[in-house]
């Protein structure tokens, strides 16, 4: 009697047991599938695909090329370096520009009581707009028509350019001009990110500063800015990997051009692929920019690790 | 007292600045939107004035009734809620399976979801593309949603992953012991919890895909997105009709502005939170 009972538990728990193994399955299904079939496959795919001459046609016969394919787009590619270039240029402008602009507005907000709400929404706006649509805003306040809102500025200020500066059609500024337009999007969050850093300093430690006679320079300097390190690590780091990630404006706005001022990483490896249907060289130029994104987190990490662990 | 009037004319200096800056930042957009406001020959007048002179509404009124803009919009709309959907039901139930369950490689799979997080998109633009053009899926909503679905999901999943672990284990217990299966305790009992979870995987996907360019305008040559589309106008209208490029500016941030108007703090929490990922 009492051992049927124990083998019927037993029989129930295995039941269970394979019940729930058939649950879990089911329950990672969805996220097995997208997984494995849209990301660790294409990503396997094209790390094949770096080391191959491959072009348009996958079936097509090819050969097996190791690193070579990496030496010829490192040293010989000329395009390569004009984009590496240009990504160096446009990573540095736009971190200072961004950083230098979140980084002063946030300490500002910070120092304000009332409407703090209302500005942080301001500033945090342009972020959900699609960078190609902004990409076409500043096409319009830049364009090279004498009515462009900048020429008409320029021409109030007495510096008006005959004939008009058109932004993004001119090799000197067209990057900049890109600079600026990405930049007026991602303020915001670095500036959110600063914000919530400068609300966690307690005023107590910015007063005892005070008191000692510190003058807001000092203060900043000393007080604020180290205590703030650890955002600013967040904010320096995406900020020069979301520069890295540069391909809807040039899509959009110059086409990388005139002639190659704004051929970046991204839209480099793109043209590659799409343009000259080159998938090998085009998943070369994108491991490499993985691998740049990946040294830049990676040093970042470094330099401001001890700090950081210091503060728990 | 000299100390306290200091520190009240510091506070309306910083408040000029604040403003002044605040303005600047809204200018761009305004100014897109006055420009769509305007007759067509007040735009292309020598210096405009910065409030049109007389408003008119003939740029949106064309945009929404030629064929092409409604097309493309139906497109972005339907490829955005698909993949906020599919994107909510797959991050419960795998987030429910990492964040509740234990099983043998749960700890590779989570390792292996916040390695394809790190990735930049690119690299799996070129095999997608191949894929789906041996399966026939360029210029259709699924050749553009399910890869959309695949970038997002492990976002999902992180988010999901940590709200499902907040789950008090008594809590499943005690609903098997009343015989609900497990997927009425998933959908039924922890969705509800969930809601702040849910909302912030929604922003991020839908703010990403709503803009999201770079797979569009290599996978749907034919068939756009509202951002590739917006390209098009671009070129096609060659700096002469920039009414008409404002009217669709405006109407293509239309929805996303609504949702933010109304869930902003989610917004600026969970957008935040996105917007660290590849």
């Amino acid at each position: 009697m009492s051992s049927s009972i124990g083998a019927e538990k037993r029989r129930m728990r295995a039941r269970r047991r394979l019940r729930e193994k058939r649950s879990l399955l089911i329950f990672l299904l969805p996220t097995l599938f997208f997984i494995i079939v849209f990301l660790a496959f294409p990503l396997l795919s094209s790390a094949y695909l770096s080391l191959t001459n491959i072009r348009a046609n996958i079936f097509e016969s090819h050969k097996f090329i190791g690193l070579r394919g990496y030496y010829h787009t490192i040293f010989k590619d000329s395009f390569f370096h004009t984009a590496m270039r240009n990504q160096s240029i446009y990573a540095v402008s736009y971190f200072v520009l961004t950083f230098t602009a979140s980084l002063v507005l946030a300490i500002l907000i910070n120092e304000l009581r009332k409407g703090t709400g209302a500005l942080q929404v301001i500033f945090y706006l342009p972020m959900i707009i699609p960078l190609s649509i902004v990409g076409g805003i500043f096409l319009w306040i830049f364009s090279g028509t004498g009515n462009s809102f900048f020429n008409l500025v320029l021409g109030r200020l007495g510096l008006a350019q005959t004939p008009p500066v058109n932004v993004y059609g001119d090799p000197r500024y067209a990057l900049f001009g890109l600079v600026i337009a990405r930049s007026w999007k991602m303020t915001g969050f670095t500036l959110i990110i600063f914000l919530a850093g400068l609300q966690g300093i307690s005023k107590e430690v910015r007063e005892a500063a005070q008191i000692d006679g510190a003058n807001f320079r000092q203060e900043m300097f000393r007080v604020v800015l180290p205590m703030l390190k650890p955002y600013l690590l967040i904010g320096v780091t995406w900020i020069l990997i979301n520069s890295m990630k540069e391909f809807d404006l040039p899509a959009v706005v110059t086409f990388g051009g005139p002639g190659t001022a704004t051929l970046t990483l991204y839209y480099r490896a793109w043209t590659l692929a799409f343009e000259y249907w080159e998938m090998g060289r085009s998943a070369q130029v994108s491991f490499i920019t993985a691998f740049v994104i990946l040294a830049i987190s990676w040093v970042f990490n470094r330099i401001f690790r001890p700090e950081t662990a210091q503060r728990g | 007292m000299t100390r306290k009037n200091q520190s009240s004319r510091r506070t309306v200096v910083i408040y000029l600045i604040v403003i002044i800056a605040a303005v600047v930042f809204m200018f761009p957009l305004a100014w897109m939107l006055l420009t769509s406001l305007r007759p067509r020959a007040d735009i292309y007048k020598a210096v405009p004035t910065i409030i049109p002179e007389a408003f008119n509404f003939d740029n949106y009124r064309y945009i929404l009734t030629q064929e092409k803009f409604p097309r493309f919009f139906l497109n972005s709309v339907v490829i955005t809620s698909s993949t906020v959907l599919i994107v909510l039901f797959s991050s419960l139930m795998g987030g429910y399976a990492l964040g509740m369950r234990r099983f043998r490689g749960q700890n590779m799979l989570f390792f292996l979801v916040t390695l394809v997080l790190a990735v930049p998109y690119i690299m799996y633009l070129v095999p997608i593309f191949v894929m789906e053009m041996y399966l026939d899926l360029r210029n259709t909503w699924l050749g553009l949603i399910l890869p959309y679905v695949a970038l997002n999901l492990p976002w999902g999943l992180l988010i999901m992953r940590g709200a499902f672990s907040t789950i008090p284990l008594d809590l499943k217990d005690s609903a098997t012991i009343d015989g609900c299966s497990e997927f009425r305790f998933v959908f039924a009992i922890c969705t509800p919890i969930l809601k702040p979870a849910l909302a912030a995987a929604t922003i991020i996907t839908f703010v990403f895909v709503w803009e999201e360019f770079l797979f569009a305008s290599s996978i749907n040559v034919r068939n756009y997105t509202l951002p590739v589309y917006f390209k098009f106008l671009l070129v096609e209208t060659q700096g002469q009709e920039w009414g008409k490029v404002g009217a669709v500016v405006v109407v293509t941030i239309l929805p996303v502005l609504i949702l933010f108007l109304i869930f902003r703090s989610f917004f600026i929490k969970g957008l935040s939170e996105g917007m660290l990922k590849g």
